[in-house]
């Protein structure tokens, strides 16, 4: 999976074309170089066939026959390095003089030059190629000399250079794109890093933040500026929700009076009909002040300051207790009322909280489901938490709402005319979940909504207090 | 009846003194912490009605230091929620009972009700008896007329919780507290089914209801002779 992502990640693709460009480069340029050392070799080859040729003319113009296998026992010992070949002939080719035992079947050339392949000349010498490059001149008098030189090391030469400069290029490539696989997988673990601590806050955790210690350069100014742009939308979104939480509590003071004072009002009026709008005003104000309540409780328990009060929780009494005060109002609405109970430990947390959130969640699905369908609360044990989860056979909440009803005053279209309610109940639900360190999940009950609340066994709750 | 009220939000305070005025009892106010300490030392009340947060001196230093001098007075303790709600260290201050403040009026009223009563009749009951209705605490027995009836155990405890507090208002918070032993807010009112459900119980074929709601408060066991 890391390597997939590696193969993918920009800055691997960026190093593997700038390889591929790096590779052209350098293959132009060790090209450049062996055609130079080729040309070198072969202009040496050629002036040093010459200077032969030359000398074995002068030594046959000057000493006949005798000069000539002078020359050439001098010329072509075996402790010579490059082994040179000569014939003298007359002016049919026959043999006057040198080592060659006969006018060679070769080729012509460009320039004059010769090229041939000889077979039988394993008895003069161990020969490390039968390929010859070789001269030939004729004398004023009528007599052909011939110069060769097998050419073999020369092609070793430029092999052996060839070899080495491909391998080089290989090695380049190679390394290249090694090089460009670690530095990727280096720039992948930082971004990566910066990835995951971006998704453990937007799931929630607000004060999350990109460590930045052992980074430097460009990494570390942007994983600061990432902190710094998180630092600012924390102080908004505070900022927001402080300004609604400080609304609520300002205005709950004069709601109180108001609905004091209505009651009051009521107590004193005798005439029927005033005495219902008043008591209907009262039912208004008990509403709103209901909902701000409710804010004001979801602030409360977002602060954490809840953690204070946490103690010994028995989940099986809790939902246990749940199910028995709600089970009445299901059966009230002809529901049939499930529950599937196993038994489990005890959780550390805050008592009254869950029970208000497991009641939240009954009181939701009871509410939403039609008369005569059914409501399921269950209890399990997972690995390492503890499984609530909350079903009925109701209206459910559709795919893309899912997200949204945990959001405050969020209501499902749908069910804002047909149902009372405030839209705070599910984000009491998550608040208080959060607090436990805990998830909460919507699932398709089909029909209906599925509610998955997932409790940490060991709450590392305790050990933040 | 002499209650003692120690509020500094004067018209919070305003309005519970008219309250409890009207309602038959003779109310003192102090609105900081410290002269209202001064009054619950030197001077006599039957109960005391004490906001958390005060001016000087809080109010659960003035519960622990009553209590401290062995002055046993009831107390309700009043908070604003969005404190930080520790209505356990409230009630192991000493306190009696504990409101978060807003609250109806209705509900401060039954409350302090129950507080002086539960100061007054302190002693092991073995039989309470509202009208023809009577439990036998010690046999789980509850009978009406003379006719015996099995209640659920929530339907014993609620009726219980109800027979010992006859003839006042129990609100429904006060309900979900002491019988199902939680505090929290029910979006709907589930109470109201457990009651209807022992109502049927209890009042069913009897001329005489006993178990009355009580509008915009709660409900009351009748024991009107």
């Amino acid at each position: 999976m890391i390597l997939s992502k590696i193969f993918t990640s920009f800055t691997f693709r960026f190093l593997v074309s700038y390889v591929a460009w790096l590779s052209v480069s350098v293959f132009m340029v060790l090209a450049l170089i062996y055609a130079f050392i080729a040309y070198g070799f072969f202009s040496d080859v050629h002036s040093s066939v010459k200077l032969e040729l030359d000398e074995l003319s002068q030594a046959y113009e000057k000493g006949g026959r005798e000069a000539v296998d002078r020359f050439v026992a001098e010329h072509s010992g075996p402790e010579r390095l490059i082994r040179f070949f000569y014939f003298v002939g007359d002016a049919q080719q026959r043999k006057i003089a040198g080592n060659l035992t006969e006018w060679p079947d070769a080729k012509e050339y460009r320039n004059g030059w010769l090229g041939f392949d000889f077979e039988s000349l394993t008895s003069i010498a161990d020969p490390v190629s039968n390929e010859f490059i070789a001269r030939s001149m004729q004398l004023p008098s009528g007599e052909q000399l011939l110069v060769a030189r097998h050419y073999a090391d020369v092609l070793n030469s430029t092999k052996l250079v060839a070899g080495a400069l491909t391998r080089s290029m290989v090695a380049t490539i190679i390394l290249g794109t090694i090089g460009g696989a670690i530095t990727a997988g280096l720039s992948l673990r930082r971004i990566e890093h910066i990835n995951t601590t971006l998704h453990r806050i937007m799931s929630g955790d607000f004060s999350e933040r990109i460590d930045i210690s052992g980074s430097t350069g460009d990494f570390r100014r942007l994983s600061e500026n990432v902190n710094q742009m998180l630092d600012r939308i924390e102080v908004l979104m505070t900022g927001v929700r402080q300004v609604s939480d400080n609304i609520a509590h300002d205005l709950r003071t004069p709601l109180t009076r108001l609905r004091n004072k209505l009651s009051d009002l009521h107590d004193n009026c005798h005439d029927p009909g005033n005495r219902e709008q008043v008591e209907a005003l009262i039912e208004e104000a008990d509403g709103l002040l209901g909902t701000f309540s409710a804010l004001l409780r979801i602030a409360q328990v977002e602060s954490g300051n809840r953690r204070s009060g946490f103690a010994d929780v028995d989940l099986c009494t809790l939902v246990s207790d749940v199910i028995e005060l709600y089970e009445p109002l299901a059966a009230d609405k002809g529901q049939r009322f499930n529950t599937a109970m196993a038994r489990v430990g005890k959780l550390v947390g805050d008592r009254n909280l869950l029970f208000q959130a497991v009641a939240n969640l009954v009181d939701n699905a009871i509410k939403y489901t039609p008369e005569g369908g059914e409501v399921q609360v269950g209890l399990s044990v997972e690995p390492d938490c503890y499984r609530i989860y909350v079903a009925d056979t109701g209206i459910g909440i559709p795919d893309v709402d899912r997200d949204k009803v945990f959001q405050r005053f969020f209501r499902v279209e749908s069910s804002r005319s047909r149902h009372p309610g405030n839209g705070l109940g599910l984000s009491l639900v998550q608040a208080v979940v959060k607090l436990h360190d805990g998830s909460i999940a919507l699932e398709d009950n089909r029909p209906g909504l599925k509610v998955v609340m997932r409790l940490p066994r060991q709450s590392s709750a305790t050990s933040k207090v | 009846m002499r209650i003692l009220l120690i509020e500094d939000d004067l018209s919070v305070a305003e309005y519970i003194v008219k309250g409890l005025r009207e309602s038959g009892y003779q109310v003192e106010h102090a609105a900081d912490g410290k002269s209202g300490l001064v009054k619950a030392t030197t001077e006599e009340f039957d109960a005391l009605i004490v906001d958390r947060m005060l001016p000087n001196v809080d109010g659960l230093t003035i519960i622990q230091t009553l209590r401290a001098a062995n002055d046993a007075t009831p107390a309700l303790i009043l908070s604003a929620l969005g404190e930080v709600d520790d209505r356990v260290k409230g009630l192991k201050a000493g306190g009696d009972d504990y409101l978060v403040k807003p609250f109806a009026f209705a509900e401060l009223l039954a409350r302090i009700e129950v507080i002086l009563r539960r100061h007054e009749s302190s002693s092991a009951v073995t039989r309470l008896k509202v009208a023809d209705l009577e439990m036998d605490l010690l046999a789980h027995k509850v009978t009406r007329g003379g006719e015996t009836f099995n209640l659920q155990p929530r339907e014993y405890k609620l009726l219980e919780y109800l027979m010992r507090h006859a003839g006042q208002v129990v609100t429904r918070t006060m309900l979900l507290e002491n019988v199902w032993d939680y505090h929290f807010d029910p979006q709907t009112n589930v109470i109201d089914v457990h009651i209807s459900r022992l109502r049927q119980k209890v009042d069913k074929g009897f001329d005489r209801q006993l178990l009355n709601t009580v509008r915009g408060a709660g409900y009351m066991l009748d024991d009107s002779q």
